[in-house]
């Protein structure tokens, strides 16, 4: 595995601008078999990848009881497409979905707007202790969110916000993520002066040009945090955990969880459970690949972000 | 900006002080809570018999599961850090669990972790090796929530092949000149050069494996950190001290000072890794 990384890039045959004679003769034999062992690893780590998931849509496909069957069978016999609908429906699939996507939503719009905002403010504002307040929103990026479970949760319950959406939803909307609002402002320091400085002369002011000339402008910044506080959001499962206790308000994070765990007191139907367990990863799924590159450019984001 | 001075303020600055101040107290959510001073930490190392096993199926964890993330995400992104067809295939089927939702692929991994009809003993069975007990099994239980944790390993893979992106190929180039083998062109050029990603992601890795939850409760059959105490982290167990099921009154003094000793061990292994990564991190200006 430590070999060179471009030792086999001259075997691709790209464009190169020497005349190439040696497209008609056969390939040494070495790079050959090194080709050749590269799509054997490529094919082994592919489908250790991926065989958890085939056998999942495997079980979402069988029959009650072919899912116990000993010796177990890795396909089944007859498709039981019945279970798409039948399994979302045991589980009050819908209703849990629907709760999802309202916290899910309102918390993602509400994260990358206040940051936005914050970073526009931190990055072309001047305003005493800005320097301080950009220190101390990096500083609280390290502070690990165990230590505010207790206190926020005294916190929420004492103002009346146990068993409510809201402390899901209004901490996104507070910049409760640090994260952002640095990922914010370096992307708003990136952005020339001489722009906003012509938005100025045309009479424009800062919310004018927040909304009209930077918002457009940093579309890709915006568009990578959306799609990291959705998989947040969308993830999360100890604060729905701690803070939701009625059922009816649960997202598909903690609704999913519990028919596994001993909460629902039985052993739930793995093929039912599995099919409505597919369908919970179709969001995501979905977004990744329409958004593969800010996908991408996000998890990059973060593992840089103490680069600069 | 106004609001998020005020979050600031409500989320970080608040709670810090807050659980500082419960760590020092008995408190039930109900009732004002007391000052018992250290008392709280005098339980923790002494009479609770499930501390210290917690302490150790957190370190357990995390000595297993870090270094082989790490290991396994470098070797992939060696792996995929290359024009070959069907390379991106391959990049983006590694990566494709990660972007799964946690609590799916965690349900999903109990059940291919089933002694009987799982997965996992299947495939053991097919290539003729011992089957395991897994999840049920105290010594195998954390092991098993290593191999979920490292079934997205492609977080990993994804920053390391950035920061391999970024390395420059004339440097390969020189080196192929000089004579340099693959083995001692990965050693001398490729790990130095991402020295400081490779520090910035002992850190992360660290302080998330330290911070585990979901996995070891929805995984341990009990949900609690059973078998026994042996999936009990201290997250775990700060959750069910701080938050038990019905019946069971909060012990929120008690699970704040077992916070406070979760935060101090991360704030140590990030001092200690920001004082150390000086000495084994390449830099290529003299600051």
């Amino acid at each position: 595995m430590t070999t060179h990384p471009d030792v086999t890039t001259a075997a691709e045959p790209a464009p190169s601008p020497q005349p190439t004679p040696a497209a008609t003769v056969p390939r040494p034999p070495r790079r050959t078999v090194r080709t050749a062992s590269w799509y054997a690893v490529a094919l082994l780590i592919s489908s250790v990848m991926v065989l958890p998931i085939l056998w999942m849509i495997g079980i979402a496909l069988k029959g009650h009881s072919a899912v116990f069957q000993i010796p177990p069978r890795l396909l089944p016999d007859e498709f039981h497409f019945e279970n798409f609908i039948d399994g979302p429906k045991a589980i009050h699939f819908p209703r849990l979905l629907l709760n999802s996507l309202v916290i899910t939503g309102l918390s993602v719009m509400g994260g990358v707007m206040t940051s936005m905002m914050a970073g526009y403010a931190l990055s072309r504002l001047r305003f005493p202790g800005r320097k301080v307040w950009f220190y101390a929103f990096v500083g609280s990026m390290m502070l690990p969110p165990v230590v505010g479970i207790i206190p926020l949760f005294q916190l929420f319950k004492d103002i009346g916000w146990y068993d409510t959406w809201l402390p899901l939803i209004v901490p996104a909307w507070l910049g409760g993520n640090p994260l952002f609002i640095y990922l914010a402002r370096q992307y708003f320091l990136s952005v020339p002066y001489s722009i906003d400085e012509a938005a100025k002369m045309d009479g424009a002011g800062h919310v004018r040009i927040f909304f009209s000339v930077m918002l457009p402008i940093t579309r890709p910044a915006w568009i990578t945090m959306a799609i990291l506080a959705f998989q947040f959001s969308w993830n999360d499962y100890l604060n729905p955990l701690i803070y939701l206790y009625s059922s009816e308000k649960w997202p598909l994070s903690v609704g999913m969880a519990s028919f596994v765990t001993g909460f629902a007191g039985q052993t739930p139907d793995w093929n039912l459970y599995m099919a409505a367990n597919l369908l919970y990863m179709l969001p995501p799924l979905a977004v990744f690949f329409v958004a593969q590159r800010y996908f991408i450019q996000g998890l990059s984001a973060l593992g840089t972000v103490n680069q600069r | 900006m106004a609001p998020a001075l005020v979050g600031f303020t409500a989320f970080v600055v608040y709670p810090l002080i807050r659980s500082a101040y419960f760590a020092l107290t008995r408190y039930n959510g109900l009732t004002a809570p007391t000052f018992v001073g250290l008392d709280n930490f005098r339980r923790m190392f002494t009479t609770d018999p499930s501390f210290w096993p917690s302490v150790r199926a957190t370190l357990l964890l995390v000595v297993l599961y870090v270094p082989l993330s790490l290991v396994i995400g470098l070797a992939l992104a060696v792996f995929c850090n290359r024009h070959m067809r069907g390379v991106r295939m391959v990049r983006t089927l590694i990566y494709l669990p990660v972007v799964l939702p946690v609590v799916a692929t965690i349900t999903l991994w109990k059940f291919v972790f089933n002694p009987q009809v799982g997965l996992a003993n299947q495939v053991l069975s097919w290539l003729h090796l011992p089957t395991s007990e897994w999840l049920s099994g105290s010594g195998s239980a954390i092991p098993s929530i290593v191999i979920v944790m490292l079934w997205s390993v492609g977080s990993t893979m994804i920053i390391f092949l950035a920061a391999l992106q970024a390395v420059p190929t004339e440097l390969y180039d020189a080196a192929r000149i000089d004579g340099a083998g693959p083995r001692t062109v990965f050693f001398r050029i490729t790990l130095p050069l991402i020295s400081p990603i490779m520090v910035l992601q002992v850190v992360l890795q660290l302080v998330t494996a330290l911070q585990t939850f979901n996995q070891p409760k929805i995984l341990s059959p009990d949900n609690q950190g059973g078998p026994g105490f042996s999936t009990r982290v201290l997250m775990l167990s700060i959750y069910n001290h701080g938050f038990p099921t019905l019946g069971r009154v909060a012990e929120f003094g008690y699970a704040s000072a077992q916070v406070w000793v979760l935060f101090l061990v991360i704030v140590v292994v990030i001092a200690a890794t920001a004082r150390f990564s000086s000495i084994w991190t390449y830099s290529d200006h003299a600051s």
